[in-house]
Formats: C-alpha cells, structure tokens, sequence
C-alpha cells in the first residue's frame, strides 16, 4: 500500500498495512530544508510544492500540500498582516486589527466577497496542488477552513477578544457569527471550484486552548458557532472535516467531541492530550498526533524515535483509525536526522 | 479592622472581581485618609492581582478574568501612582527586562508575566513584541537588569532565545536569563543555557524569586 491508499482504506473504517505520516504544515521545513525562506510559501507555490514532494518522497510522508495560516480572519475582514520574514518568523503576524472597539465589531459585516486577503493565493495555490498527479496525493485538495473563534478573535486582536466574552459578550458573538458566515461563503466558493469529493477541509483552532480559555467560555462561545459551521458544511457535501484541536485543550475535549467531523473526520491533538482519552471522545473519527513539535525541533534523533515510537504503538492498539502526525506544525528548522527518526521509527514499529 | 486595612481589603478584592469602579473609589479614600499609596498599592491592588494569580494556577481563572483583573488594577495605579514621592517607589526585589523574542509578536503571555511580575515587587522594562535580539544585550548594557526574560509561542521563534543567550552572557556575565512560552520546557530551557524557566506567568514569578535568591549567594 502507498500512503494514499492507506487514508482510503482508514475512511473505509479498516486498518491500513502501516501507520501513515501527516506531516501538519510540513510546507516550511520541505523549504528550510532546501534552503529557501519560510516566506517563500506564500509567494511562490511551484517552488513550495517542487520541495514538498520531493521531501514527501524522501520521508516517506502522506503528500498533504496546503497552505494554512492561524492568522486568519484579520486580513480577510479589513485589517493587515506581515509575511513572515528574518531568521527566526515561521507564520504571517497580523500588523493591525479590522475593529478596535465593541462597536466597531458590532458594526462590522461580512465583505463583499471571500477572494479577500490571504484567499486569492489560498485559491491559486490549491488550483496548482490540483494539478499534481492525483496518485500521490491523499486527497485532491485540502482547503483551509479556519476555526471560527480563532478567526473572529484574529479580527479584533486576542486580549481585546477575551475580554469581551466577559464584558461585551454580544460583541464576541457578532464576530463569531460573522466568522461562521464568512467561512459557511468561502466553502461555497470552493465547492464551486473543486466540488467536494476527495476534499478535505483543513481547520485548526489554536484560540481556544484552555491556556487562554475556560472550558465554560469554550461552551458558550466557540461551540455552539462551531457546531454550526460543520453542519453547514457537511450539508453541503463535504465528507471529512481535519479538525486540528492546537494545544492544551484537555478542559475542552468532551465539549470537542459533540462537534461533527464528518464520517470519518480526523480529530489531530497537540502532545498535551492523551490519545487513548480522546479515541473515547471520538470514537467514529480518524485520529491525529501527537509528537511534540519541541521535542522534534530539540530533542536528540534517539528521544524523538523513543517518543515516536510511544505515540506509534499507543495509536495503533486505539480502536479508531490512526495516522501519526506532529502535534503541531512540524517546526521548519527541525534537524534532518530527528525527521529521519520519526521515519525510523514509523519503519519499525507502525506496522499492523 | 482599622479603616486603612479595610480600604486596602476592598482594593484587593475590587481587582479581584475587576469592579473598576469599586477600585476607583477605594482608591480615592486611600488619597483621602492620607494613607501611604506605596502601601495601598502592594497590600490592596497588588495582593488582589496575585490572588488572582492564585485563581488562575488553579485553572479558575483564565487570560480572560486575568486581563479584566490587570484592567482593573490600572484603575488604581492611574489615581495612586501620582502621589507616590520620587526615589520612594515600592520596594522592588529586582530588575527584569522582559520581551517576546524577534518574529515572534504574541503579546498576551508576555504582558500577564509583566504584570505577574510588577504585582510581585519587581521593576519591569518591557522591550514589546519581536524585540530584535540586539536589542536584549543593549537594554542589558544600558540597565544592568538582574533578570533578562524572553518569550516566545512558537517552536521556531523559541529558537532565538538559544542564540540570544550567549549574547546576553557575552555582555553580562552576571546576568539571569529565564525563558519561557508554549514550546518550551525546562529542559529546553536548560539545553538553551538559560538560568531558568516558567511554564504561566505565576510560575514566572516563583522563578525570578528564586533566581534573585541564587544572585545573593
């Protein structure tokens, strides 16, 4: 079986040959790696997705290409971002905000289209991912959907946004319920575009880490938004939701698994969450995780291949399907020799 | 209770509740009844701050009630701090300068610590967001300051901590450096050369108390 296959076979319900490799926005280090600037994912895309695969070939990595950023949602809304640049900038940083005060978010509405901001290149660079042989790809195209409080709290800036679940809850709301809008617009767009079948939409939500929020506020505001959205979107067709759940979110697990995926989505987890927890929280989803990122960036290639091979053998015994992945984005100045481990280890032990 | 201690009760717990306007008034009378306003500041404002500092170790507060509580305590700052006399600022245990690391912009984690570390008694110069490295070792050349305290969120940006710190010893031998942010650990931390490491801003002024403590053996 080649790595596509083994994502078929997962959405069938089955076990797969091997464990599979998502390498979670392994764009920057297939360029870091090949000497090219992180900034050059989102300025030149035959470049990204020429170092990509064949990075993709070399490790022995799903062919997963999609261009994501957590940022999203201030650009697209009004605001502005900086493309990361220097030695050490891995994503775009918002440069300023679309709304500044309650009223301003109150007042704020939807754009006049979704091919706004960070979009028009999200859509060009999907288009060329679509022109890649198909047999080397898991899915035709991945599309990146982002998680509504990430995106609504990105239009008015993080500590600005968490007050208002406090003092201006009805602000917070607007905003979420515009993010839902707006994202509910952008899947339309893309389903005219590239249909839905074999389209898996990529959302991650690092906002709601319960490092920032509690799980009570998780309840009252980015679940019942959330839960909207995928509704909308499975409605609309599309099978799978990969739900990136970014960080600690172990106070937020239960509430997660009430949110609907897909049949099966794919539920990814950061190292802090357990995965034998989490398959009894999604029992009907494919999961996703969880190497430590930090560990892959500074751990020697013998603690990565230990840890990995941990992560490996926990993920294969869980009743639902499973596909090893760092728990957040592979760092793009990880050492060649630990990514190599990660591969040694995935060799050694994630065979069924 | 005498009148001085109830007033600086209803500082601490108005900043607390982050009742603004509690604070406002509580603040006032302390000007009122010619109260110290140093005291009135590490007994009221500052006791309510690092309760809340308690609440949130005890995941019963998050950044949400934190921010609300630092909002609150500003409140009080802004009507006590003009009365404080020169050279008679509050006793302050050390020096921090304090910056999130260069590419890295993520604001919220370094302000809690800032003021995690001003309500607990240390004089803090914050550098702000994506401080270029070269700025750390001129600040700690113009200050002198006993703790240099880096964050980042990301595991790339973590990554100039590692090259900042041999900068920082190159220009002060003497001077503690403490990191922290999601990525890291202590381990990482220690494989960085840094003194020390806090995982939330609570746990950071733990830390720069201990580090002060090392300084004065």
């Amino acid at each position: 079986m080649n790595n596509s296959e083994r994502i078929d076979v997962l959405q069938r319900g089955e076990k797969p040959d091997k464990v599979p490799f998502f390498p979670l926005g392994g764009n920057g280090f297939a360029l870091v790696s090949n000497n090219y600037p992180i900034v050059t994912v989102y300025n030149d895309f035959e470049t990204t997705l020429q170092c990509y695969r064949e990075t993709a070939v070399a490790y022995d990595w799903l062919y997963t290409p999609y261009l994501a950023y957590a940022s999203m949602g201030a650009w697209e809304m009004g605001g502005e971002i900086r493309l990361p640049d220097g030695e050490f900038s891995q994503a775009p940083s918002i440069a300023r905000h679309p709304v500044n005060s309650p009223e301003e978010a109150l007042s704020l509405g939807l754009p006049e289209t979704v091919l706004t901001g960070m979009v028009p290149r999200q859509v060009e660079f999907y288009k060329k991912v679509l022109a890649e042989p198909d047999d080397i790809k898991a899915w035709k195209v991945i599309c990146q959907i982002e998680g509504v409080f990430t995106f609504a709290s990105n239009m008015a800036g993080g500590s600005m946004f968490f007050k208002w679940l406090i003092r201006r809850p009805d602000a917070a709301h607007h905003l979420l319920g515009l993010a839902v809008d707006f994202m509910e617009r952008l899947a339309r767009h893309l389903k005219g575009l590239f249909g839905t079948e074999r389209v898996l939409l990529f959302s991650g939500e690092p906002a709601t880490s319960n490092a920032l929020i509690s799980p009570k506020m998780f309840a009252e505001f980015a679940l019942p938004h959330t839960r909207e959205l995928h509704r909308r979107l499975l409605d609309m067709g599309y099978r799978s939701i990969f739900k990136h759940i970014c960080g600690e979110q172990n106070l937020n697990l239960e509430h997660w698994g009430t949110v609907p995926l897909g049949s099966p989505g794919f539920a990814s987890f950061g190292h802090e969450v357990d995965l034998e927890r989490a398959a009894a929280i999604f029992p009907g989803d494919i999961l996703v995780g969880n190497l430590n990122p930090s560990l892959i960036q500074s751990g020697s290639a013998d603690e990565v291949y230990r840890a990995a091979e941990k992560i490996i053998e926990q993920g294969k015994r869980l009743p639902t399907g499973f596909v090893f992945a760092p728990g957040c984005s592979l760092p793009p100045q990880s050492p060649p020799e630990n990514i190599l481990a990660m591969q040694r280890a995935l060799d050694d032990f994630g065979w069924y | 209770m005498t009148k001085k201690k109830e007033i600086f009760s209803r500082l601490s717990e108005a900043v607390l509740k982050f009742e603004e306007d509690d604070v406002r008034a509580a603040a006032t009378e302390v000007l009122d009844n010619n109260i110290d306003p140093t005291e009135a500041i590490l007994s009221g404002l500052s006791d309510g701050m690092n309760r809340a500092g308690e609440l949130f170790r005890l995941q019963e507060y998050f950044v949400p009630e934190i921010l609300l509580c630092a909002d609150a305590m500003e409140e009080g700052l802004k009507i006590l701090r003009p009365h404080i006399q020169r050279n008679a600022e509050r006793g302050e245990k050390g020096t921090v300068i304090l910056g999130t690391v260069e590419g890295d912009i993520h604001a919220i984690g370094k302000n809690l610590v800032k003021l995690m570390l001003d309500a607990g008694g240390f004089k803090v110069h914050d550098l702000g967001e994506s401080v270029p490295l070269s700025r750390f070792v001129e600040e700690q050349g113009r200050l002198g300051a006993d703790i240099v305290a880096m964050s980042a969120l990301m595991t790339t940006t973590m990554m100039a901590m590692k090259k900042a710190v041999p900068m920082l010893r190159e220009c002060d031998p003497g001077v503690s450096i403490m990191v922290g942010g999601a990525p890291l650990t202590r381990e990482i931390a220690e494989k960085f050369g840094a003194d020390g490491y806090a995982s939330d801003a609570v746990g950071a002024v733990a830390e720069a108390e201990r580090l002060m403590d090392l300084r004065q053996v």
